[in-house]
């Protein structure tokens, strides 16, 4: 009739591949579509002939399904790769139905291969980048999230899972994360995370203590944004950057611990081994022009020994003359070398070399620094090095204050009209000669006036400048002032060598 | 002759005090012999016999103070007086509190010396 040869038209040309099969699975039917795409015949195709356009790989994994799908009776799918008549595999997905008779019975199986082989790329892409994306976060320890702030929810890469060591079915809230993060740094989390809330971005290094109680530092960034008005998103990265943390750390401290033996060696290190150097030959003159009086003086006079001890004399007189000269080389060396210097500018190089010790103590600074301060004339290292000891002191004199902020300030200010000021205030315990010891003593025991060695060089330098040096206890708290006042045009003390002088 | 006379021993690094202390020191009616460290001390088989100990506080390898500890520990307490060429008070009464005989800051003269001597050789054994 009409209407079976419409339909045959209609099967043989609608753009997809139609077949069908006897109920044991051998196939029997193939539209035109089907049979044109593969390029065989239907007696090629018949039966199990069709397998032979299946990729050989796949062809075990469709075997399977089909089977499966014909024993359950039920209709199914299965995805494997078809040879064009070109040769060219491209991927499709077989789908099948059983018509069943009055009785129930399977009388055939009717199907439909659709290509997607376009979808199939698109996943197989898709599959490569995220594995590339998770690999990176691996490798860079880089985690990523999403934030929904409005209701609380957030989606975590793996990374940041592996990284907070939390499972990932574990339903993470803004309170989950908060309970992670060190103690110590929760309310500077808080605040920053308030203030990007507020728009601004937030970018922090705070550390974690992960269930496995191994602190972690970790630095976020992330930004609000705002895809869905009155729905804020918070998107950021988390990476986990303990090792470079703790590298920073042992540099800075193996930095400071430099510059702390540096300081040690300077002006008054050096006073002192004057000293040494010259009673050693001292010792040895007193001693044996007393030898030699006591031979002169026996009965009778021992005159070759008393000749002998007067030579050994001579010779360490010599040697006390060549300690003096070597001196002497030493300090012409060190010139004082005036110049023009802005101090609020020297104090802010001395402060942002100094920034990551101070930090590393938590120390608070506190700068007011006179913006109508006069240009002066001075060393600039040296005065530095004052700074730095002065600043240096008093992060010491706090390294024992918990109950109370480290609060370190620096003022200067223009003194009458031709002087500069600057003191360092910390609140420490107070100047305390013990602790003075504690400071320098294992580095030098020798102390100059009750202070310490940087103190004493400090000082030593300030009077160059024609300025003085002082320390005062607070009077409206704890801790100790150290102030210096020089004059505008330093007035260099002497003949400008480096001469300590003791006040 | 000098086996009667009571023999006290320096060690110090310096050359000065080696050469010139030994010879004061016989003058002033001792018996005397120096070593350049506190090891060549202990190598030597004088420790028994010395009566005072005229000891250099700093020396490169073993310190005065460590050396003392070793003579502690080997039950050999012998009078120490300390000679230094740094003169820090601190120090001094340290060493002393520790059971140093006295300490002499370099240059020292006869007259300290002999009364560091007296008070050294009236000081029975530890």
């Amino acid at each position: 009739v009409a209407g079976e040869r419409t339909l045959e038209l209609i099967i043989d040309t609608v753009p997809a591949m139609v077949w069908s099969a006897e109920p044991d699975g051998s196939a029997d039917f193939f539209n035109q579509h089907y049979l044109g795409y593969v390029g065989r015949a239907w007696d090629q195709m018949n039966g199990q002939g069709w397998t032979a356009a299946v990729h050989p790989d796949d062809l075990a994994g469709l075997g399977a399904a089909w089977a499966r799908i014909m024993a359950s009776g039920a209709p199914g799918e299965a995805e494997a790769r078809l040879r064009r008549h070109d040769g060219a595999y491209r991927w499709f997905l077989f789908r099948t139905s059983p018509l069943r008779d009055a009785g129930g019975s399977i009388t055939k199986w009717y199907g439909v291969n659709t290509d997607i082989e376009d979808r199939k790329r698109v996943e197989v892409e898709l599959q490569r980048a995220y594995d590339s994306f998770a690999d990176a976060q691996r490798l860079s320890q880089t985690g990523n999230f999403t934030a929904d702030i409005a209701v609380d929810e957030h989606i975590w890469s793996e990374e940041l899972y592996r990284i907070f060591e939390i499972d990932p079915s574990t339903t993470i809230t803004v309170q989950a994360v908060r309970d992670v993060i060190h103690p110590d740094d929760l309310a500077a989390f808080d605040a920053d995370f308030a203030r990007s809330l507020g728009g601004i971005d937030f970018d922090q290094v705070f550390r974690i203590v992960p269930p496995s109680g191994t602190v972690k530092h970790v630095h976020a960034v992330g930004h609000l944004i705002e895809r869905v008005a009155g729905r804020p998103l918070f998107i950021g990265a988390i990476q986990d950057v303990t090792a470079r943390v703790v590298a920073e750390e042992a540099l800075d401290r193996s930095r400071s611990e430099l510059a702390h033996v540096a300081r040690a060696t300077t002006l008054s290190a050096l006073t002192a081994s004057i000293a040494h150097e010259l009673n050693q030959p001292l010792s040895g003159i007193v001693t044996n022009a007393s030898t030699c009086l006591r031979m002169l003086d026996g009965e009778p006079p021992d005159i070759d020994g008393a000749r002998e001890t007067a030579r050994r004399t001579l010779r360490d007189g010599d040697r006390a003359a060549t300690v003096i000269t070597t001196l002497r080389d030493l300090f012409r060396r060190k010139a004082f070398a005036l110049e023009a210097l802005d101090l609020n500018d020297a104090t802010r190089e001395v402060l942002s070399l100094s920034s990551a010790d101070l930090q590393r103590q938590r120390i608070v600074v506190h700068t007011e620094l006179a913006p109508d301060l006069p240009i002066i004339a001075g060393d600039r290292g040296q005065l530095q090095q004052v700074v730095q000891n002065l600043v240096r002191n008093a992060v010491d004199a706090m390294a024992a204050i918990d109950d109370r902020p480290r609060n370190l300030s620096i003022l200067t200010e223009r003194e009458d009209d031709d002087r500069v000021r600057l003191s360092v205030r910390d609140a420490g315990e107070g100047v305390d000669p013990e602790a003075v010891d504690r400071l320098f003593g294992a580095f030098f025991t020798t102390k100059a006036a009750g202070m310490g060695i940087g103190l004493f060089v400090s000082r030593s330098i300030i009077e160059r400048h024609g300025g003085r040096l002082w320390v005062e206890p607070n009077d409206d708290g704890p801790g100790t002032t150290f102030s210096f006042s020089i004059p505008r045009t330093a007035a260099p003390v002497g003949d400008a060598i480096a001469t300590p002088r003791s006040s | 002759v000098t086996g009667q006379l009571p023999l006290v021993s320096i060690v110090d690094d310096d050359v000065s005090v080696r050469e010139s202390l030994p010879d004061l020191l016989r003058q002033l009616g001792y018996a005397a012999e120096a070593f350049p460290s506190a090891e060549a001390f202990l190598a030597s088989d004088r420790a028994d016999d010395t009566r005072c100990l005229l000891l250099d506080l700093t020396m490169p390898g073993m310190s005065g103070p460590a050396l003392q500890e070793e003579l502690t520990r080997r039950r050999q307490g012998i009078p120490i007086v300390y000679i230094t060429a740094s003169d820090d008070a601190t120090v001094r009464a340290r060493l002393i509190a520790r059971g140093a005989v006295d300490c002499l800051f370099k240059p020292f003269s006869e007259a300290t010396l002999l009364e560091a001597l007296d008070l050294a050789l009236r000081t029975p054994p530890a």
